[in-house]
């Protein structure tokens, strides 16, 4: 069976490699993936888009509808992520630190959790003292990171960057506190029911301006219909449109992130892991 | 151009449905299904919108973010797209109404996620049919993939998440195929727009690349359709998963990947390209062939009835890919003409084996005993459903066979004549030997019952539940309904299609 599957694989490889043959040559200036579309793209978007980064006015206004669609994959792959994976069943056991004293006390069989308090705190069954050096670099580097990230969202259209890059950027900050900190800790400063309403949101944003410009008498997604609403000029409406979808994109992913982060770690319990 | 805001409208209101059931399922449980109701009933009715305009006046072009076509995204809505996003939407509408009681016992926490995805899924083929790009197309299947490799993880907790895995792994090894398929056009054409890409594909017909770009298109969109050899992941995905989801997936994935083979074909290569230049049509057939008989001889072998319906679909993929393989006009009216057909009649099929799995938690062959007496409505509609499947006259099964038996003759392709006719046994033979064990062998078990616990509780009607009988009696009215207007249907939008695409020979 595993020769056969070899054989499979040597095929088809074989099969797209002699086509190869056929492509235009590499680098070739009159190939037609370069001549066709990518002239227009290349001298009309500043003109016509108002953004001077190509490849942002290229993914965000003239295919934002796949673009939409494919932060909506990345929405469903949170949900998918929670649908199949979160598991309401506690754990057995569960310790608790007092912070004064370092006593440990452990929780059995299906106990409540303890109230929030000041005196004691969860830890992880396989608790390992916490590392000043990790906690203090990453306690300084986290708030940098989140800067970073909103930096990279809202300059996409003039760099490279925008709404999907940044909000990885800003949910590794997230999943950085839950390493070095602990994975409670993280869930502390972002709740999972914001986490489910940000990824909902994030996309609700894209659709949301595409819906205006519908409701504006533009087709679906035109952002020159928001001049009428917008006191700018209707080119440079186009950029700030794609401004307000790089940030609902910047917002769906950053929420995705941290949702198939914690669900994983926590094989779906949300209390312990990594 | 005809201005209209419906293709948008389709698509878009099923997805918003999803993002509100998502948001709101963390604020207020309750408001998750009408939300989700609304969306897909705003969806039926842009379907139904969009066919009364393209019947009226045409193909409908719609631009997304006002851009022209090969430059932005562009929705094209003609009269096979119409047919087939009306099925889509009523049967996800119907089957959302139906199987509202079982997901409420099943997903308790979960019941917003649960169906924010199912409309995702929706979305997802929605937005397949309708789209005119080939990339689009492949950003839209992806969601609908991933969709239903979640739906389906979430049926029986043992066995459905390795059947959902083992669907994941052939399922991307397909969608990646058509990628690359795309990806070799964009190379020779520079363009994604399929009438675009037609269009440059008229220069171009001796080139390889064009033609390795075909067959991985044709190979991947054939992985997820599952074609006989290409087949395994189906069985065990359609029938280890809970029966809503079933539902939903088992009469429209394969039907809408049979759908996209069938656009490719006439919208994009062409009708020449296919048929005189490259002369693979017998090949196909021929696996075509072997894929009719062989679903229907391992259909015989099952003992559960979901796996012997998930290998009738196996065998009525064969039916879909010979008939629009033939390479005449009958055989691609045949071929249209059943992806409606069979999509409503799986669906039926489908909705007896949830009614009957709902009142007897299984749907082995051993339970089907007495069922006639128990079930009368249910059985009714398997009767009528059954009947379809073979193809007996007054139903519109009948009738699309009928198209394809003509196509095949009319080819001379007599060995896909003669599966189709050898198929058309063994379904009869299959049905029979539910009817018979569910009609006849009541008596028998019943007496035994009575003589063991001196009660006959057992003989009384257990029907389903109100919502689900009637979902079901739509569906088999609208299998009658299909079958009487047939003719119109083939009149008025598939022969028209076909005019227009200059398939008539």
């Amino acid at each position: 069976m595993k020769y056969i599957g070899l054989l499979i694989v040597a095929v088809c490889g074989g099969i797209l490699l002699s086509a190869t043959s056929d492509f235009p040559d590499w680098g070739y200036s009159q190939s037609p993936a370069s001549t066709y579309l990518s002239n227009h793209y290349i001298e009309k978007s500043i003109e016509e888009t108002g953004v001077p980064n190509l490849v942002t006015s290229v993914l965000a206004d003239y295919r934002s509808f796949d673009t939409m669609f494919e932060t909506a994959v990345i929405f469903c792959a949170g949900l998918v992520c929670f649908l199949l994976l979160r598991n309401y069943n506690r754990q057995k056991k569960f310790f608790y630190r007092h912070i004064s004293t370092g006593v440990v006390l452990c929780f059995k069989d299906n106990c409540k959790n303890l109230p929030a308090s000041k005196k004691f705190e969860q830890m992880d069954a396989d608790w390992i003292p916490h590392d000043l050096i990790i906690m203090t670099v990453c306690r300084i580097l986290i708030p940098f990171i989140q800067i970073y990230a909103l930096y990279v969202v809202a300059h996409g259209d003039f760099s490279p960057g925008g709404g999907f890059q940044g909000g990885v950027i800003f949910g590794s900050s997230f999943i950085l506190l839950a390493i070095s900190y602990n994975l409670q800790t993280a869930m502390k400063k972002i709740k999972e029911k914001i986490l489910g309403l940000l990824s909902a949101l994030g996309v609700l944003i894209y659709v949301g301006i595409g819906i205006i410009c519908m409701f504006l008498g533009g087709n679906f997604l035109d952002y020159s219909q928001l001049a009428k609403i917008l006191p700018v000029d209707p080119i440079h409406v186009r950029a700030l449109g794609m401004l307000g979808v790089e940030i609902g994109v910047g917002i769906a992913v950053m929420a995705v992130m941290v949702v198939i982060y914690v669900n994983i770690a926590s094989e779906g319990r949300h209390d312990e892991g990594l | 151009m005809i201005k209209t805001f419906y293709p948008a409208l389709l698509v878009i209101a099923p997805l918003l449905a999803a993002l509100l059931c998502s948001g709101f399922s963390w604020i207020q449980k309750k408001f998750c299904y009408p939300i989700v109701l609304v969306g897909l009933a705003i969806s039926l009715f842009s379907a139904f919108k969009l066919l009364m305009i393209v019947l009226t006046s045409g193909t409908i072009q719609y631009r997304m973010a006002g851009w022209a076509p090969p430059f932005g995204i562009e929705y094209r809505i003609d009269l096979l797209n119409a047919v087939v996003l009306l099925i889509v939407s009523a049967i996800a509408l119907i089957n959302l109404v139906a199987s509202h009681k079982s997901v409420l016992q099943d997903m308790k926490e979960k019941l917003g996620a649960f169906y924010s995805v199912y409309v995702l899924f929706v979305t997802g083929l929605l937005g397949v049919v309708a789209t005119g790009d080939l990339f689009n197309l492949y950003v839209l299947l992806e969601i609908t993939s991933l969709t239903s490799y979640a739906l389906i993880a979430m049926g029986d907790p043992d066995r459905s998440p390795i059947a959902s895995l083992n669907y994941l792994f052939i399922g991307v090894i397909g969608a990646s195929f058509y990628l690359l398929g795309v990806g070799y056009l964009y190379i020779m054409t520079g363009s994604l727009n399929m009438i675009n890409v037609a269009d440059i594909l008229q220069n171009l017909h001796g080139s390889s690349a064009v033609l390795i770009g075909f067959i991985f298109c044709m190979l991947g969109l054939w992985i997820k359709m599952a074609l006989f050899p290409l087949h395994i992941w189906l069985p065990n995905a359609y029938s280890y998963t809970s029966i809503s989801v079933g539902r939903l997936i088992a009469p429209l994935m394969t039907k809408i990947m049979v759908y996209v083979m069938i656009r490719l074909m006439l919208n994009v290569f062409g009708f020449n390209y296919i048929f005189e230049t490259l002369e693979l049509s017998k090949v196909v057939v021929w696996i075509a062939s072997i894929a009719i008989i062989a679903g229907g001889v391992m259909a015989l072998a099952q003992k559960n009835v979901k796996k012997i319906f998930a290998y009738i679909i196996v065998s009525e993929i064969g039916y879909m890919v010979g008939g629009a393989w033939l390479g005449n006009q009958t055989g691609m009216t045949g071929s249209i003409l059943h992806i409606i057909n069979d999509a409503v009649m799986t669906f039926a099929l489908f909705l007896v084996v949830g009614n009957i799995t709902f009142c007897l938690k299984n749907a082995h062959l051993n339970n089907f005993k007495g069922l006639f007496s128990k079930m009368p409505w249910t059985m009714a509609g398997l009767v009528l459903a059954g009947f379809s499947i073979i193809g007996v006259p007054p139903t519109c099964g009948f009738f699309s066979k009928w198209y394809l038996i003509l196509g095949g003759i009319e080819a001379g392709a007599y060995h896909f004549v003669g599966a189709l006719i050898i198929s058309s046994l063994i379904c009869a033979i299959l049905f029979f030997k539910i009817f018979e064990i569910s009609f006849f062998e009541s008596s028998i078990q019943n007496k035994q019952q009575n003589e063991h616990k001196n009660h006959d509780k057992i003989a009384g009607i257990t029907e389903a539940p109100v919502s689900m009988l009637i979902s079901l009696g739509l569906t088999s009215a609208t299998l009658i309904i299909l079958g009487v207007y047939s003719d119109s249907i083939v009149k008025n939008i598939i022969t028209p299609f076909l005019t227009q695409y200059k398939m008539v020979i």
